[in-house]
């Protein structure tokens, strides 16, 4: 295999015209700015992975003063210095630390590190293809997300702190520098580098949508490619339509902080002194803002859906059930993505009228999203199931996305939104539907295309550690949340003693955080295995979880192209497992139906008249007269 | 003799495909529009809630500009009727053209600044809207600075050897890109002229 795959990347280099330098192919052209696919997942994975590290560290940090808001932790002093005098953390940096969560969380973890990893691993390997559209601007894509986080934890060294406005940094309080210290140097390092990510977000969702549309292999129509494959690349359109409006916000914003314009800003005093600035108003942000941030949080639920889709059907030895409804409905979550930004906003002083519509469109938006779910589970139902830790893992995902989605119908509704607004209902809903599902799809592709990364295998015994521990604490963690904020305490609140109503939860704070802290030790299983496993793994075999999909047809060696000879073509949809007649309970996709003869069905030949024919006098000889009954 | 036939099979996959990358250009022109789409949205919304718009009469040197920036789609759609029948020289020359325009434009942009700066209509306002105008030409004109880079390739290409398949390519995405941004300055110009 190795020796192919040396001399192909000798010779095909003289034809694209992109690659240069890959001749002699040195560390630099394949580590660091590699433009072949396969690495580039691997990077944006492991830059994923430490940005989830790190993210995670923040939440360990903030849930530490939830849970203990009195008492002092001298070694907090140790490593924090003045953003934990006296080993307790600072009212303002808590504040920096929930900003910087949510932000790394949603922006670098669940998008870049979700999307970026498998759509770049997947996309050309899933519909047969040599590399992306444009190599280059994939690699570029990469470097912009990988500058974006070096600002952004950059942002820590600054004196004056991180951004400290919340995710959604709201002005007028992220557009003042004066209002709060995260909203100085911090807050314009948060807005370079979300600009920087967002450049490096289009540049990858270009890439995939243009590759998916233009370089599938013979046969591979769209409705034959498989579910992860859809749902990357509607997540890529989404990402196209919805991050420029994040852009354009930002811009506006950095001119009303940087300039002294007045597109958000109006009637403010500081202490004494009254803001020149006028007319602007903080709720456009939020439009724009949510114009976005909606569609958001579907570009990082829906790779997830489509990677569980793929591991579900694979580990129930069954073909996913619905496979249309799925795709429709992907579609349909799609469309409607763009039309429900307005359920972030019923406080706001909306239209009732207009809060009626968006209500309307939010909870429409739970059909499609039910039909998921229920595909799931018949998927599951009396499958043939291999309990691999990417199965679980998938299974978890689709347990959060009942229990967080459930809480979703509540959020929907205005009337009872008013009441839930800003709480931590709000916090345990999106921890579970978006956080916690979106994350344990992503476990569940890195267990499950890990053989095809690294070549290796990845423990499934620590696996099962790591599945049970973070399966069973996301729930410890996140459930009691959602009594808190049916009690009316609201998010982002610094110390509940302050509070008395808020005291009797300081109890349930310190439970939450314990598990909190058991989860966190329960990743140290998933690291220990993953980077352990890259160089000491059991090694992987070409097809190790008996999957149908193109991927698995590429040799284990990874070579630039791909495949070492011509690119497969493609006979039939992905999910023909456990077909009944057929010599193996899974037929890939390379597989024509001549030689399938005993297990094809009409349906399969999809109208061909010919292929029918020879069909029915196949089964006329072959087939025992049973029917006669 | 295996081995041969695979690289075969490589290096025909692998040749130069243009389609994919034309489709990641107008994406992005998908992509651009739509930030474009933002601000308008903010403007609308912003005047129809504060029951005013920007309120000017725009300065001359926007029409002078847009008649120019027209020009140069003109010259450039010229420059690639002469590719496609093997001109290069000629199409270098309406290349060069198109470029001379595209700068101009820009420093009729800065003339149009200028003087709204001097009529006391500053990026700096309490009129948001006003503010507005500003970023909605300065950050087209980031798109021509972009765009002339396009040309500048197109130009390169014209001058070496390289073959006609790829020159076509080149030129055909400078196209997509200039004229879209041409387009994108006329729907603002008349989006600006008609929500005053």
């Amino acid at each position: 295999m190795s020796t192919i795959s040396l001399q192909d990347t000798h010779h095909h280099d003289n034809h694209d015209d992109h690659s240069h330098g890959h001749h002699h192919e040195t560390f630099l052209t394949k580590y660091i700015f590699s433009q072949d696919h396969k690495m580039i997942a691997k990077q944006f994975l492991i830059t994923g992975i430490i940005m989830a590290v790190i993210a995670m560290v923040l939440s360990i940090l903030f849930r530490l003063q939830l849970a203990w808001p009195d008492q002092s932790f001298p070694l907090l002093e140790t490593f924090l210095g003045k953003w934990a005098e006296g080993g307790r953390i600072r009212p303002d940096f808590y504040l920096a630390l929930v900003t910087i969560h949510g932000t790394i969380m949603v922006f670098f973890v669940l998008t870049a590190g979700l999307s970026g990893t498998f759509s770049n691993l997947l996309i050309p390997l899933q519909i047969g293809a040599r590399d992306m559209a444009s190599p280059f601007l994939n690699m570029l894509s990469y470097w912009f997300f990988f500058t974006a986080c070096v600002i952004m934890m950059g942002s820590f060294f600054v004196q004056t702190g991180p951004a400290s406005a919340g995710w959604t940094i709201y002005p007028p309080l992220s557009s003042i520098p004066k209002a709060i210290p995260g909203s100085g140097l911090g807050m314009t390092l948060w807005l370079v580098s979300m600009v920087l990510f967002v450049a490096s977000s289009l540049m990858g969702g270009i890439n995939y949508v243009s590759t998916v549309l233009n370089m599938r292999t013979k046969g591979m129509d769209l409705w034959k490619m498989p579910l992860t494959i859809w749902a990357f690349f509607l997540t890529a359109i989404l990402g196209i339509l919805s991050f420029p409006v994040l852009v354009a916000g930002v811009v506006l914003l950095v001119f009303d902080r940087s300039a002294g314009t007045s597109f958000y800003l109006s009637d403010i005093v500081i202490g004494t002194e009254i803001l020149p600035n006028e007319g602007g108003s903080p709720i456009l942000w939020q439009h724009l803002f949510w114009f976005l941030g909606h569609p958001e949080v579907y570009i990082v639920i829906m790779p997830a859906l489509g990677i569980s889709s793929e591991v579900i059907s694979v580990n129930s030895r069954k073909p996913i059930f619905g496979y249309h409804a799925m795709i429709y409905s992907l579609i349909g979550i799609t469309i409607l993505s763009f039309i429900v930004w307005g359920h972030h906003m019923f406080v706001t002083g909306m239209n009732p009228l207009l809060g009626g519509v968006f209500m309307i469109t939010t909870l429409i938006i739970a059909v499609p999203s039910a039909v998921k779910t229920f595909n799931y589970l018949a998927t599951l139902w009396r499958g043939n199931i291999r309990f691999t830790p990417a199965m679980l893992f998938a299974i978890g995902l689709v347990s959060f996305f009942i229990s967080g989605g459930l809480t979703g119908i509540f959020l929907g509704n205005a009337s009872l939104d008013i009441n839930l607004h800003d709480t931590y209902f709000v916090v345990a809903h999106f921890h579970l539907v978006m956080g916690s599902a979106a994350i344990f799809g992503m476990l569940a592709g890195v267990y499950h295309w890990f053989p095809k990364m690294f070549g290796k295998m990845m423990s499934a015994k620590l696996g099962y550690l790591h599945f049970w521990l973070t399966f069973i604490c996301a729930y410890l963690v996140f459930f009691p949340l959602h009594f808190l904020g049916l009690d009316g305490v609201p998010r982002r609140y610094y110390a509940f003693t302050e509070f008395e109503f808020m005291q009797k939860w300081l109890t349930v704070n310190v439970f939450v955080t314990w598990a909190a802290i058991i989860a966190a030790l329960a990743q140290v299983a998933f690291l220990w295995n993953f980077f352990y496993s890259i160089f000491r793994g059991k090694k992987a075999p070409q097809n190790p979880w008996e999957a149908n999909t193109l991927e698995w047809t590429t040799p284990v060696e990874h070579l630039h192209g791909n495949w070492p000879g011509e690119i497969p073509t493609v006979h039939r949809w992905p999910y023909d497992y456990s077909k009944p007649g057929a010599e193996h309970d899974f037929i890939p996709q390379t597989v024509p139906f001549s030689e399938t003869m005993s297990s094809n069905l009409p349906h399969d030949f999809e109208g061909n008249t010919e292929a029918e024919e020879i069909q029915k006098a196949w089964d006329v000889k072959n087939k025992p007269v049973q029917d006669a009954e | 003799m295996v081995h041969t036939m695979q690289q075969e099979d490589l290096k025909q996959d692998l040749k130069f495909d243009a389609k994919p990358k034309k489709f990641v250009v107008w994406l992005f022109v998908v992509s651009s529009t739509i930030m474009f789409g933002g601000w308008t949205s903010y403007y609308i919304v912003f005047a129809a809630s504060k029951g005013k718009g920007h309120g000017l009469v725009l300065p001359d040197a926007f029409m002078y500009s847009t008649v120019v920036l027209l020009l140069s789609s003109v010259c450039l759609f010229l420059a690639s009727k002469a590719l496609r029948n093997e001109n290069r020289s000629q199409q270098r020359m309406f290349l060069w053209i198109t470029l001379a325009l595209g700068v101009v434009f820009g420093y009729l942009q800065f003339q149009g600044w200028t003087s709204l700066y001097t009529t006391g209509a500053a990026l700096i306002n309490n009129n948001a809207a006003i503010s507005m105008i500003y970023i909605l030409s300065g950050f087209h004109l980031l798109h021509i600075i972009g765009g002339l880079c396009f040309i500048l390739s197109s130009v390169y290409s014209s001058y070496k050897q390289v073959s006609q398949e790829k020159a076509v390519y080149r030129q055909e995405i400078t196209s997509i890109f200039w004229h879209f941004i041409d387009i994108l300055w006329i729907y603002l110009y008349v989006f600006l002229l008609l929500n005053s």
